[in-house]
C-alpha cells in the first residue's frame, strides 16, 4: 500500500504566475508529492499569454486551459462547458485522484462535479473562512453544499476552518481532515547576526486591503511611535489602503520612522523579515496565517489579532494575541517589547522546523 | 511546553488540543472531532423576539401612508373630473400647509424662531418656483394619451409605495440621525414624476399649479409631519391613523365600490395577516456566529 503511486490532478483557478497563499500551497504540495514518487498534473486557466501545457520544476505538468477569467481570477462558470477538456485531461493523464483547492474557484467546483460524475476519487481543500450572512456568501455556500455533497474527503487548514466548512457545506465532520499549512524552513532562516536591541524594528508584510486590517495599522502605528521613541516600522506590501498609510505618515511626520517598501516579491520576503524584531499582523479574518509561520521561522516574535485560526498556529510563547482593537493591539506590542530580550531567533527557528 | 510527551503521557493518552502545530497528536487522527467541536458557535445572538401586538401597532404606519396616497389619488380623480375646482383646491393646499406647520411647531421640542423662519423661507421658495414652472408642466404630455398617463402613474405610485421608507422620513428634520438611502430617494422621485404626469392633464395653469402644490406638499412633507407626530406621542399617532383610515374608506366608498373592497382587503392584509405571518416564519431564523467571523472595526474609517 505504501508504494502505490497515484496520478493526481490539482485543480484551481489560482496558480503561478499569480502569487498568493493558495498558489504557493499547490506548488509546494505538488513538489512534495513528486518527491514521493507520485505524478502530479495541475489544471488552471490561462494567464494572459501563458496558455497551453507548461512544465515546471520536478516535471510538474501544468495545463493552462485557454479560458478568460471574468471575476477576480475566476473562470466564467458554464457548468457543462468545461466537461470536454476536463474529461480529455483525466483520460489522457490516467488520473487516479482529483484534488481541488479553494471554495471561491469556479473551475475547482466544476471539475469536482465532473470528476465525481466519472467516478474518480475527489479531495477538496478549503483555504479561507467565509461568512453566512451576505448575499455572496449565501450563494457560494449553496454551491458548496451541492459540490461537496459527494466528495470523498475534505481538508481544512485549521480547526476553526473545519468548523466553518462543516457548517457551510453540511459535511459530516469525520470526512474533514485538519492538515495545517507548512512553511519551507530552509528558505526562512534567521539572520546570521542577531540584531541590536537599542532600536526595535516592527515588520508588517501584507496586502494593504480592508480584510488584512490596514485600517487598524493606521490607528496603531502613530500611537506606538508616540509611546516608544526607539521603535521603527517597516511596512511591505501594496494595495488600495496604501494611500491611507501614506497620509497617516504625513500627518504625524513619521517619514523617518515608518518605511514603506511597496510590493515585496516573494523571494525577498525573507530579507525584509530578518531586518526586524517583531512581526505585526492585523488581519480581520484568517483561516491560517502562513505569514506568521514564516516570521516565526525567521526568528521574529509575532503580535497578531485574535481572529479565525490564528490562535492555533503558534504556541503561546511565540505569539502575543490581541483583540482587533487599536488600544488592545498597542498593549500587546508593549508586552511583546517587554518579552523581546528572552527571545532567541535560532531556538525559535529550530522549534518551527520541528513543528511539522 | 508544546511537546512534552515524557511528562504527562506515561499511562493516559494526552488530551486533544485545538492547535495546528506539532503534527499529528498521538492517539488522535487528523479527522478527529472532539466534544468541543462547535462549542464556540453562537446561534441567533442578535435576533429580537417579536410580540404580535407591537408588530400590529408598527404596521399602522404603513397603512396610514397607504391611506394618504389613496387620498391623493382621490383628489386627482376629482380634479380631473372637474368635481373639485381650482379655488377649492388652492384653499385645500393652504389649509394643509397651515395645519402641517402648526403640527410641526407643536410637536418639535426645540422650537426656535430661526428654525421656523428657515421652514417658512424654504416653503415660499418652493411655492414660487412651482408657480413659475406651472406653464411648462401644463404642456408637457400633450401628445401622450390619457391611458398611458394613468398606466405610468399607477406603476410609479406602486414603485413609490414599495421603496418608501416607512420608518423615517426622506426629508429629514434637521438633527435627525440617519441619512436617506438610495431606495427612499428613488421612491420620492417616482412620486414626484407621477404628480407631474397627472398635473399635465389639467386644463388651466392655475389648475396645474394647485394640483402640483397639493401633490408635492403631501409627498414631500406628509412623511415628515407623521414622523413628528409619531415621535411626539404614539397614542396620538394611532388615533390620527385610525381617523385617516376612516376618512379614506368613506371617500373611496362613495367613489367606487370595487376600490373600497380592494382598500379594505389591503388594510386587513397589511395590519393583520402580515404580522401573523412574520411571527410564524421567525421560528426558522438561523443566525450563526463564531470565531470564524470577520472582525468588525469598532471605530469609523474617516478618509
Amino acid at each position: 500500500m505504501a508504494d502505490l503511486k497515484h496520478r493526481i490532478l490539482m485543480v484551481s483557478d489560482f496558480f503561478y504566475p499569480n502569487f498568493g497563499g493558495v498558489e504557493n500551497h499547490i506548488y509546494y504540495l505538488s513538489q512534495c508529492l513528486l518527491k514521493l514518487g507520485h505524478k502530479v498534473v495541475v489544471l488552471t486557466h490561462a494567464y494572459g499569454n501563458r496558455s497551453g501545457v507548461r512544465y515546471m520544476t520536478g516535471g510538474l505538468k501544468v495545463y493552462y486551459v485557454p479560458w478568460r477569467p471574468f471575476l477576480m481570477q475566476n473562470t466564467f462558470p458554464t457548468i457543462y462547458g468545461t466537461f470536454p477538456i476536463i474529461r480529455t485531461i483525466l483520460l489522457r493523464e490516467k488520473i487516479s485522484l482529483v484534488h481541488g483547492h479553494q471554495a471561491f474557484s469556479t473551475l475547482c467546483h466544476e471539475t469536482l462535479m465532473h470528476a465525481r460524475t466519472m467516478g474518480y476519487k475527489v479531495v477538496f481543500t478549503d483555504h479561507s473562512l467565509y461568512g453566512f450572512a451576505d448575499v455572496g456568501s449565501i450563494h457560494m455556500n449553496k454551491v458548496l453544499q451541492f459540490t461537496l455533497a459527494d466528495v470523498t474527503r475534505a481538508i481544512c487548514v485549521s480547526h476553526t476552518s473545519k468548523e466553518n466548512t462543516v457548517l457551510r457545506s453540511g459535511l459530516p465532520p469525520e470526512k474533514v481532515f485538519v492538515i495545517p499549512n507548512a512553511v519551507d524552513t530552509a528558505m526562512f532562516k534567521p539572520a546570521q547576526q542577531r540584531l541590536g536591541r537599542d532600536e526595535i524594528v516592527i515588520v508588517v508584510i501584507s496586502r494593504l486591503v480592508y480584510r488584512k486590517g490596514a485600517d487598524l495599522l493606521v490607528e496603531v502605528i502613530p500611537e506606538v511611535c508616540r509611546l516608544y521613541p526607539n521603535v521603527r516600522f517597516i511596512v511591505g506590501g501594496d494595495g488600495p489602503k496604501r494611500v491611507r498609510l501614506e497620509e497617516m505618515r504625513e500627518k504625524h511626520s513619521l517619514q523617518d520612522r515608518v518605511e514603506m517598501l511597496g510590493a515585496v516579491p516573494h523571494a525577498s520576503v525573507r530579507s525584509v523579515l530578518i531586518s526586524g524584531h517583531i512581526f505585526l499582523n492585523s488581519s480581520l479574518t484568517e483561516a491560517f496565517c502562513i505569514a506568521i509561520l514564516e516570521a516565526a521561522s525567521c526568528g521574529l516574535l509575532t503580535v497578531s489579532t485574535r481572529v479565525g485560526g490564528v490562535p492555533e498556529v503558534l504556541p503561546d510563547d511565540m505569539i502575543v494575541l490581541a483583540e482587533p482593537d487599536p488600544s488592545d493591539m498597542v498593549h500587546a506590542i508593549r508586552k511583546a517589547i517587554s518579552i523581546l530580550p528572552n527571545i532567541d531567533p535560532q531556538v525559535m527557528h529550530d522549534r518551527v522546523s520541528n513543528f511539522h | 511546553m508544546d511537546m512534552n510527551f515524557t511528562a504527562d503521557s506515561s499511562l493516559a493518552p494526552s488530551r486533544w488540543r485545538k492547535v495546528a502545530y506539532g503534527g499529528m497528536q498521538p492517539g488522535y487522527d487528523d479527522n478527529h472531532t472532539d466534544e468541543t467541536f462547535l462549542e464556540d458557535m453562537v446561534m441567533n445572538a442578535n435576533v429580537v423576539k417579536r410580540n404580535m401586538l407591537k408588530v400590529m401597532q408598527d404596521s399602522v404606519s404603513i397603512s396610514q401612508y397607504l391611506c394618504i396616497v389613496f387620498l391623493v389619488v382621490l383628489v386627482w380623480i376629482y380634479t380631473l373630473r372637474s368635481t373639485l375646482n381650482e379655488n377649492s383646491l388652492l384653499l385645500l393646499d393652504i389649509s394643509l400647509l397651515g395645519s402641517g406647520f402648526i403640527i410641526l411647531v407643536l410637536t418639535e421640542e426645540m422650537l426656535s424662531l430661526k428654525r421656523l423662519w428657515n421652514y417658512i423661507l424654504n416653503v415660499s421658495f418652493f411655492t414660487t418656483g412651482l408657480f413659475v414652472l406651472a406653464p411648462i408642466y401644463q404642456t408637457l404630455t400633450r401628445s401622450i394619451s390619457s391611458d398611458s398617463i394613468w398606466a405610468v402613474t399607477i406603476s410609479l405610485l406602486l414603485l413609490h409605495l414599495f421603496l418608501h421608507d416607512y420608518s423615517g422620513s426622506t426629508i429629514r428634520p434637521s438633527g435627525a440621525l440617519k441619512n436617506p438611502n438610495l431606495t427612499s430617494c428613488i421612491s420620492l422621485n417616482a412620486s414626484i414624476v407621477a404628480s407631474v404626469f397627472i398635473a399635465s392633464r389639467l386644463p388651466s395653469r392655475v389648475h396645474v399649479f394647485a394640483t402640483m402644490l397639493f401633490s408635492l406638499q403631501i409627498f414631500l412633507f406628509a412623511p415628515l409631519v407623521t414622523y413628528c407626530i409619531k415621535k411626539y406621542s404614539f397614542r396620538l399617532h394611532l388615533l390620527f391613523s385610525l381617523g385617516l383610515m376612516a376618512v379614506t374608506l368613506t371617500f373611496v366608498y362613495s367613489l367606487h365600490c370595487l376600490l373600497f373592497v380592494l382598500l379594505v382587503g389591503i388594510l386587513i392584509f397589511v395590519n393583520v395577516v402580515c404580522p401573523y405571518w412574520l411571527i410564524r416564519i421567525q421560528e426558522y431564523k438561523f443566525e450563526i456566529n463564531g470565531p470564524w467571523d470577520e472582525a468588525k472595526l469598532c471605530f469609523d474609517i474617516t478618509d
